[in-house]
């Protein structure tokens, strides 16, 4: 898992509700900067800026073929941010699991020792 | 302080009295017995608690099934209310596990009396205030939407062989 630098970009960048539009385009197809601002109500200024902070997060790559500049979906650093909140999911359950286990021990032994004398 | 939506929310009842599992997250001896993966140990001559405002709790971890891994917890408490809610800002470090780097996490746990003598947990957690900027309202949401896309990716990706 990569460092919370790198995914504090991922995340900054996907708080951005355009940059999020610009990945779902790009999980269907790589595309230019021109495809991706056609169905966008803004210029292709405005549309690169939002790309380099994507590429900057590692979310997109961008290669250079001819006078055409595609940008292709990384998926390893999306995976990565939703892993970081997965990871903890399943450590609180286990963690409450054997909490769920501690407590009903503790409990049976309370009720033992009032049992006694 | 935090009015950001949690990036995780967790609702939990446990078959016993709030003061026990109040007790269960503040009493060190408690916290041994439970807290961490299963093949993990917490070394008990090492935890500090000092639970209170601005107190702490402090321990550490060792994993039976790798020995060289010792994860510190260090946590500093910003609001405690005896029975009630404990909150703060957990500091991982240490010789962590496979590829997690050092990392700090907000969470406030919340404890409500429920019929039968139970007791239900409302667990919240945040990821740090830095990672998620200034807007992060609907990010997680984005981010469902988007793992279920990629799935479909990768789904593809794998049967071209790639």
């Amino acid at each position: 898992m990569a460092g919370t630098d790198q995914l504090s970009r991922v995340f900054s960048a996907l708080a951005d509700p355009t940059r999020r539009a610009i990945l779902d385009e790009l999980a269907e197809r790589d595309a230019t900067v021109t495809e991706l601002s056609d169905p966008l109500p803004m210029t292709m200024p405005a549309v690169s800026r939002h790309l380099r902070v994507l590429e900057h997060a590692a979310l997109i790559s961008r290669t250079r073929s001819g006078k055409w500049r595609a940008s292709h979906l990384e998926t390893a650093a999306l995976r990565e941010a939703a892993d970081w909140m997965e990871r903890f999911g399943r450590f609180w359950n286990t963690s409450l699991d054997r909490l769920d286990a501690h407590l009903a021990a503790v409990q049976a032994v309370d009720r033992l020792d009032k049992k006694e004398p | 302080m935090y009015p950001d939506e949690p990036q995780l929310a967790i609702s939990r009842v446990l078959d016993a009295p709030r003061t026990l599992a109040f007790r269960a997250f503040t009493d060190p001896d408690h916290v041994a017995k439970w807290w961490g993966p299963i093949d993990s140990t917490l070394l008990r001559d090492e935890m500090e608690f000092d639970v209170r405002p601005g107190g702490f709790q402090r321990w550490t971890v060792v994993a039976a099934s790798q020995p060289d891994v010792r994860v510190r917890i260090r946590i500093d408490l910003t609001d405690v209310a005896d029975g009630d809610l404990l909150e703060g800002v957990m500091h991982v470090t240490g010789r962590l596990p496979g590829d997690i780097e050092p990392f700090q996490t907000r969470f406030r746990v919340e404890f409500y009396d429920e019929p039968g003598g139970r007791t239900r947990l409302e667990i919240r957690q945040w990821v740090p205030a830095h990672l998620t900027g200034p807007s992060t309202q609907g990010w997680l949401e984005a981010l469902d939407q988007l793992d279920a896309t990629l799935l479909d990716v990768q789904a593809g990706a794998t049967d071209a062989g790639v």
